[in-house]
């Protein structure tokens, strides 16, 4: 069998005496598209800040390819191609999409002086790859001046144009409306094909139920399901989401 | 550019996802963003767009409209108003403006990354005594390297506090402008710490030389300006100051070091600082530690940073919009002396400027695209 590509063992997460994650396993295989679902407050996002190596983790161990990680941090994270779409979207309202885009990891010559016209030129070409929002007139707009969707279609156009290997998106298409919603969930099963991982948080389960190969669904911190695609329902996961584990025990009694 | 490609009205837009297949390209729709036009003067009205509200423009109006009315004025009147007479230009302009301008600078690149020094008075004074006293002692260039050096020393100590210890830089520096204060007087004593034959030569042709019509001053405050820009709107670096002011968890998100680049900002400040120092103690000849002269600098500063478009917050100004918020404060200054005005309307009047200019900066800040 060959490794997993990212290997999770027993993370706990604590915020002062708040318990927010207890003991969580899983792993994402290569190419694997997987669903990360839960009722508000279950913990989803933490695990996608841990995973992106934006906040520690209080226990737990991580392993990459089968290698073991020291430390997840967003250096280590950033080296091994991963990427995410936060769902507070991490974008500076007072600057650019350009800059936006590559805040951070700006295309620069060898003093480290930014070139402008290949940042808006590609800025311009990776707004438009995925999901084609209207209104966006120009990569050189403020993200203040953009709509809820606009600004998440620029998150997603950086974390697209960044990811390599593992990409994370944190209830992405909560502003999209229909067509691009459609297009980024399209856009996960094809990434498929290029041997891209990618994690899906949301809480339309019929997305979830679309695009993904395996939910894992969590419920005050605890994984409580694990199932691949074709051993589960979209009546089985709403079960384990919106009445926990009891829940999922009473749907699977009823079924079987 | 807002107007629907025809590829746009594909029949699958009303069915609801579930029961439809996945577009099997995700590229399903492609508009070009941003196709901007040919001639030179079509891009620059399409580029003005977007400058629009961002600080430098409106104000650099105001001031070319002051400017005018000044050398009407003064054309005249030439007694009456004296702007023109090159005692008034190379004496009082181009010595007073880029001192300001180049604090402003300072302040302004601080707020931008979301801090403030209100101990930048306090600062001039201490590295500008260092100046003097290392001048005076081992000569100008080791003087120089001592002054600016105080200068960053200075800051990058305020700015440790600050970061560290997560106190707010408004608070912690205030509270250090004392110490450095006192910090003065400490090395120098009560006396004034005065330039006396090092000034003459390089010292004096560097930073002070009249050349008739303009001062060395102004030099400098070409060469601060120019490398300030391309610094502040051109370097990854200065990208990130941007950043970090604007949104600091965002800026933590994507890898960037919000300490070291805040850090950066005070020593960028410091040096600044440091420099003007030196041209203050040049053009004085003397400062006198724990004097209150210098101390005006650091409300002016983050004056001329927020006439210039500076946001209080963090997260926005300009490089162009600072020297021109400086510029315009002390032109105003220098038109009410002009005018025979009693000192408190200068006062009054400065007062009023930053006012406005806050006001309208909040305005901008909403209609900023
Ligand atoms: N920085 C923090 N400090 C303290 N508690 C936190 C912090 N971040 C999250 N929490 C708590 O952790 C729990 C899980 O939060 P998390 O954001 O991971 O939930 P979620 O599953 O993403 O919910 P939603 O579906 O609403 O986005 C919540 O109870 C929340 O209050
Ligand atoms: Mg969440």
């Amino acid at each position: 069998m060959s490794n997993a590509l990212l290997r999770i063992e027993g993370v706990s997460k604590k915020y002062g005496p708040n318990t927010v994650l207890k003991d969580v396993s899983f792993e994402i295989g290569q190419g694997e598209v997987v669903g990360l679902l839960g009722d508000n407050g279950a913990g989803k996002s933490t695990l996608v800040k841990i995973m992106s190596g934006v906040v520690d983790s209080t226990a737990g161990d991580f392993f990459w390819d089968g290698q073991k990680i020291d430390k997840m941090n967003r250096e280590v994270t950033e080296r091994l191609g991963v990427e995410t779409i936060f769902q507070d979207s991490a974008l500076v309202p007072q600057m650019t999409i350009t800059r936006n885009i590559f805040m951070g990891r700006e295309v620069t010559n060898r003093l480290g002086f930014m070139k402008m016209k290949e940042m808006d030129a590609v800025a311009a070409e990776v707004l438009d790859s995925v999901v084609t929002i209207e209104g966006i007139k120009s990569p050189k707009q403020l993200v203040s001046s953009l709509s809820g969707g606009q600004a998440q279609a620029v998150a997603i156009a950086r974390a697209v144009h960044f990811k390599r290997s593992l990409l994370i998106l944190d209830e992405p298409t909560s502003a999209l409306a229909v067509r691009a919603t459609e297009a980024l969930l399209g856009y996960l099963t094809q990434l498929k094909g290029e041997g891209v991982s990618s994690v899906l948080v949301t809480h339309n389960l019929h997305h979830a139920y679309q695009v993904c190969d395996r939910h894992i669904v969590m419920n005050h911190g605890k994984k409580i399901m694990d199932s691949r695609r074709e051993d589960t329902s979209v009546e089985e996961l709403t079960a384990a989401v919106v009445e926990g584990a009891v829940g999922l025990q009473r749907f699977r009694e009823g079924k079987f | 550019m807002s107007d629907k490609t025809p590829g746009n009205s594909s029949p699958r837009k009303q069915t609801p996802i579930l029961e439809v297949p996945l577009p099997t390209e995700a590229v399903t729709v492609r508009r070009k963003t941003g196709g901007e036009p040919d001639t030179y003067l079509g891009r620059l009205a399409y580029n003005l767009q977007f400058i629009r509200g961002r600080g430098a423009l409106e104000i650099s109006i105001v001031l070319v409209v002051l400017l005018a009315g000044y050398v009407i004025a003064s054309l005249i009147s030439p007694t009456g108003f004296a702007f023109l007479n090159p005692n008034n230009l190379s004496g009082v302009i181009s010595q007073s403006v880029p001192v300001l301008a180049i604090l402003g600078l300072a302040a302004g690149i601080l707020m931008i990354a979301g801090e403030f020094d209100l101990s930048l008075g306090a600062n001039i004074t201490l590295s500008a005594i260092i100046f003097i006293q290392t001048s005076e002692a081992a000569g100008l260039w080791l003087g120089i390297a001592a002054g600016v050096g105080t200068g960053v020393v200075v800051a990058l100590i305020n700015g440790l506090i600050v970061v560290y210890t997560k106190i707010p830089s408004f608070i912690a520096t205030l509270g250090m402008s004392f110490f450095w204060m006192g910090a003065g007087i400490f090395i120098n004593g009560t006396s004034p710490a005065a330039l006396t034959t090092s000034r003459e030569g390089t010292m004096e042709f560097l930073f002070a030389h009249n050349f008739g019509s303009f001062r060395s001053q102004l030099v400098w405050l070409l060469i601060i300006g120019v490398v300030a820009w391309f610094f502040v709107h051109r370097h990854r670096l200065g990208n990130h100051i941007f950043a970090v002011g604007g949104n600091p968890a965002a800026a933590e998100a994507i890898s960037i070091n919000t300490k070291k680049v805040k850090l950066m900002s005070f020593a960028i400040f410091g040096g600044l600082v440091g420099f003007a120092s030196i041209l203050i103690a040049v053009r004085t000849s003397s400062i006198q530690p724990g004097g209150t002269a210098t101390e005006d600098f650091t409300l002016f500063a983050i004056a001329a940073a927020v006439v210039g478009g500076t946001s209080l917050t963090g997260g926005r100004g300009s490089v162009i919009g600072i020297i021109v918020g400086a510029a315009l404060i002390e032109l105003i200054r220098n038109g009410l002396l002009l005018a025979k005005a009693p000192g408190f309307y200068i006062t009054l009047f400065v007062g009023v400027t930053i006012v406005i200019a806050a006001i309208f900066n909040k305005l901008m800040e909403g209609k900023a695209r």
